[in-house]
Formats: C-alpha cells, structure tokens, sequence
C-alpha cells in the first residue's frame, strides 16, 4: 500500500506539472553563446584616415580633405560555412560609426550562438523594408543626435562624407555628400557579405573580435568615378546618390579576424 | 487510508505547480479597440496587426498629441496646428506656426482616415504614418525638439512612466512606443459619416438638386485625381498654382530629387474641406470659391503642370465651369462635411 501510494505521488506529481517542463532544459543542452567586437578602421587606400589635416588625391586629379565621414551599420547577420545564418536581433542592429568618436568604431554584439562562421553580411544604411515597427524606431535618437536624420524627410542619412577638395589648377571649396533613401522612390540601402578568410569561432562566454577595413578613396573611385568637380553636393540626388552608393558597398574588407 | 492519499494528492498539486502560479498575470486591464473600416472604405494601408491599438496606447497616444512637451517651448503641441473643430487643421492659419512664433511654409493637413493613406505630408516625405511625427517634432520652423530630449522630459512624468507601462509590453519610453502610440490614436480617427458616406452606404440620406448636380459635375471634372471613396488618388500633381517667390517650395522634389517632380504636391483629400481652409499646400486661397476660380481661369503654365489641365495644342486648358456649375459642386463638396467627427469626444483635447 504504501508503495502504491508513493507510486501515485510521484505520478501525479509529474503529470500535474507536464505543461511547464518544456522550459527546463537539460544541463548538457543549455544554449552556449558568445560575444563578437568588431572594429571598423577608416581609411584612405591604405593609409588610416586623418581628419582635416591629412590631404588625398582621388582618380580625378583632385586633392581633399574629409571635415567628417559617418555611416550606419545595420542587419547584421553571421552566416557558417553550411549556410545558416544567426541574424542578430534587428531592433538591436543598428549602429553609427563616426570617425571623429573612437568608441562608435567598435561594435559589440552579444548572445551569439556558438559555432564557426566563414560570412558576414550587414546592411549600409536603413532598410526601408524594414521600416518600421522592429525597434528601428529607437535608432532615431541616435541618428538625430548625429545629424544622421533629413529632418524635413523623415529619413536617414546612411552615409555622410564631407571636407574640402582643390582640382587640379583650381581652387578649394568644401563637398558635402550625403547618401539616402528618397521616399520609396530609391532604395539606396544596401547590403555587403564579406568571406572571412580565417573563419571566426564564436565560442561560449568569450569575446572574438573582427577588424573591417573601410576604404573611403572607393566612394570616388570603385565601380564608378565620381569627380567633385562634376558634383560636389549630394543630398536627394536621383542620379549621384545612386553611384555613390554603389561604390560605398565595395568600401569594406576584411582586415583581422579571430 | 485512501482519504489521506487523496489529501496528500493536493497538497502535491498545489507544491508542484506553486512556484509557476506567482508568473501568471491574470488581469489584462488595457483592452484592445475595435478598428472597424467603414463599409464603404477600401482596405487600411497601415497594418493594424502590427500595432493593434489599445485603451492605454490610445490614450497615450491622444495625451501625447495634445502635449506641448513635444516641443522645444513646451507649448507646440501637434494639436496646436492640428485642430478638431476644422478637421484637425490650422484654422484660417495660411502656413503653419511653430515654436517661438517661426512660421513654417506649407498649410497644416486636415488629419482623418491616415491609415487608408500610403504616404504623408504634402510631398510624400513620410512613407509611413509611424514616421511622419518626425518630421514636425524636428523641424525648426514647427515643434523644433529632439526624441532624446522628449524621452527625457516624459520619463521624469509619473504619468507617462505608468502610460507607456500599461500601454506597452516592453513598458518602455522610447521612440519606439512613442510613435506607436501617436498612431493608435491617429488610425482610430475615421471621418465617414458625412451626408456622402450616408448615401454611398445607402443608409437613407439623398442628394439635394443642387448636389446631385454637383455631384456629376464632380465625378466628370474633378474625380479622376480626387478618386473613390477617399477623394483623393494619392499621387502628387502640379495643378497649375503660380510659384510663390516668398517660399519657392519644389514640392515633391525635396523627397526625390527628380526634375519631373518640380512643384508637385500630394491630391489633397476633400473629405471635410468646408472646415478645412485655407487651401492649398500654401493656404493661398481662402474659399471654395477660390479654388474652383483657380481651376477654370487661374492657372499658370510650367514644364511639370499636369497635362489633364492642357489642351491638344498645349495651351492651358483648366477645367471650364460655369459659375452655376461651381456653386453647384460647392454644394456637392458641402456633403463632405463630417459633424459626428469633429465632434467626436474621444479625439478632443478636453
């Protein structure tokens, strides 16, 4: 009788409980993760960029100087050999680097399931598909603070690159290019996958880290060439902003990783 | 010996499960709102699953519509241009005003029906309506404030800590809610009980002579841009207005940069718009009356006029009417007025 009733005991006391067990997960399976810092170093060609008092000539025989260069990271995605993908929590995904501000240049990401991965891929700017009502919202007073917001557009500037330039025999005036989306007219996100030639290895409560190189000389000359002679103020330009959007997806590297 | 084993048994229920009863939450005490689409709408183009509205997101939302802390002066509310009694509009206000007396350069639009709409503004610089706030919030010449520094004053509001809790599952303040929020309340505005809508759902209401009338002069003159049920086909237009040196506004071009966009402006909607004057992008004209004076003998020729305003040979055209004809279609525009809105308790300041 007795071990009837203990018998009874333990079964009811599972069966009672059923519905909440699922969130116990056995001690060999807990969720391993690990954190990644990645470090955007700015640069011209393969010099590091220095602000105002460093010159540089692009391809069209003109010298300049960068006053400011900012830009959004957003979406960003790892990818392992085998294709899958961890896509790092969206509303937590956007991030704006600014030359002038050494901490913006290292993004720490957190949580990431552990494992090896030979890819990342992130976005350049804000996707509009996006938009709204996934936490990008809150990236507005980031970008605000910065001056990252076409106020009167309720946009964002994805990339601002501004400083001065002489051509060739010619005289100094200031450049301003400023690269958006306009409206739902044009899309000028984009999106970059870079091999990592050492694959990173995320591994459970440790921090790897990852060096980009961003190469600015490419905004000029890449796949396009734009001369600041032809066009020194880019802001909503539906035939400028899209070169150059173009040429600043080809701007990234890989540099280090581990 | 079986009545204690019984006994045992649940006490056991109630050890075993304890622990999990303290997490249950059982009041739910923000309720959601019904979003009804009037029958004789089209399909909503915000999508209400997305930020279905609620009491407390309602209620937040109107408190923060009406809330001069949105502002750099503590006095600019949205409200403040955006008045009820004239379907939410700047009443007789020709461009808008903003903090500290700066004066904007376009008329306030009225505000009803916004999440049947695809894009805001006059230009169509807001692609969506969770993101049109933005744009007044941070003009200089309007509410000229920041998000981090509105997220600031409302956190140090104990009002606004228990809204934003209530109405949010994160309970957070942030940019996020705040403009979630200011749509819930924004969707729920629907203007469609007026004498037009009345008729159209078939609900017992009948056209005067005079707005029968001006009805078919309407539908043969006026609704290939004013359309459907809305009134308006949602694109944007030049309609032939002189370009005001004072503002030199390019329109529709400040959001693409393309050429042929120069001075277009978004088809208004014309629900309401007895109450809504001043009109045009700039309020110049004063009356329906003007309006329609500019539509048959005003307009002025450029490169980007829309060319249902032109003849074959290119010469401006406009749209001929009689003087007859327009107070005719002024009476049909009349039954566009919708008292139940403007009146409506849920959507006043007090």
């Amino acid at each position: 009788m007795k071990k009837l009733t203990l018998i009874v005991l333990a079964l009811i006391t599972i069966i009672s409980c059923k519905d909440d067990d699922p969130n116990i997960v056995e001690e060999n399976n807990t969720p391993q993760f690990g954190a990644l810092d990645i470090d955007f170093t700015n640069k011209v060609g393969s010099d590091l960029l220095i602000l105002n008092t460093e010159s540089y000539d692009n391809q069209s025989n003109e010298n300049y100087t960068v006053s400011e260069l900012k830009y959004i990271i957003s979406n960003i995605v790892l990818i392992k050999e085998n294709g899958d993908e961890f896509i790092y929590p969206v509303a937590d995904s956007y991030f704006l680097i600014n030359e002038e501000v050494s901490s913006s240049k290292q993004i720490s990401l957190s949580n990431i399931d552990t494992g090896m991965y030979t890819k990342i891929k992130f976005g350049i700017g804000v996707d509009q598909s996006n938009y709204p009502l996934n936490g990008v919202a809150n990236f507005i007073p980031t970008a605000e603070e910065q001056g990252m917001l076409w106020s009167w557009s309720a946009g964002y500037k994805f990339v601002k690159f501004e400083g001065s330039f002489t051509p060739q025999g010619g005289t100094a005036s200031d450049f301003l290019l400023h690269i958006g989306s306009h409206g739902e007219v044009l899309d000028n996100y984009k999106e970059i996958t870079l091999d990592l030639s050492n694959a990173i290895t995320i591994e459970n409560e440790l921090t790897s880290n990852l060096t980009i190189d961003t190469d600015v000389a490419k905004i000029f000359d890449s796949t396009n060439t734009h001369s600041l002679q032809q066009k020194s103020d880019v802001q909503v330009d539906p035939v400028n902003a899209p070169i150059l959007a173009e040429n600043i997806s080809t701007m990234f590297t890989i540099s280090t990783s581990n | 010996m079986i009545k204690n084993i019984g006994y045992i048994v649940l006490i056991l229920f109630g050890v075993a499960c304890g622990s999990d009863k303290e997490d249950y939450v059982p009041i739910n005490n923000n309720p959601a709102l019904e979003f009804t689409i009037p029958s004789n709408f089209p399909e909503p183009t915000y999508n209400v699953t997305l930020n279905p509205p609620t009491e407390k997101g309602f209620e937040l939302g109107k408190k923060l519509f009406y809330d001069g802390r949105l502002s750099s002066d503590g006095v600019i509310s949205c409200g403040f241009c955006h008045i009820q009694d004239f379907a939410f509009t700047h009443h007789t206000h020709i461009v808008s005003h903003g903090v500290n007396g700066a004066l904007g350069t376009r008329n306030a639009q009225s505000l009803h029906n916004l999440a049947f709409m695809k894009e805001f503004t006059w230009d169509g610089a807001a692609i969506h309506l969770d993101l049109q706030p933005i744009i007044p919030i941070t003009a200089e010449v309007e509410m000229n404030e920041s998000f981090s520094s509105i997220i600031k004053k409302l956190e140090e509001r104990p009002e606004y800590v228990k809204l934003f809790a209530e109405a949010f599952e994160d309970q957070k303040i942030n940019s996020e809610n705040l403009l979630k929020a200011l749509s819930q309340f924004m969707i729920m505005m629907i203007s469609s009980n007026s004498k037009y809508d009345k008729i159209e759902r078939n609900e017992g209401s009948v056209f005067t002579a005079d707005e029968a009338a001006g009805f078919e002069l309407f539908t043969s003159k006026c609704a290939s841009c004013h359309t459907g049920t809305l009134l308006t086909d949602q694109s944007y237009r030049n309609n032939g207005l002189s370009v005001d040196p004072e503002y030199n506004d390019i329109g529709r071009n400040r959001v693409t940069g393309l050429a042929a966009d120069l001075h277009k402006f978004k088809v208004p909607t014309l629900r309401n718009i007895e109450l809504t004057f001043p009109y045009m992008h700039d309020g110049r004209l004063k009356t329906l009356k003007d309006v329609l004076d500019h539509y048959s003998d005003g307009m002025v020729d450029s490169e980007t006029i829309d060319p249902i305003f032109k003849n074959i040979d290119g010469t401006v055209m406009g749209i001929p009417m009689t003087e007859e004809e327009k107070n005719q279609i002024i009476s049909f525009l009349k039954t566009l007025t919708d008292d139940n809105f403007v009146n409506d308790n849920r959507f006043s300041e007090f």
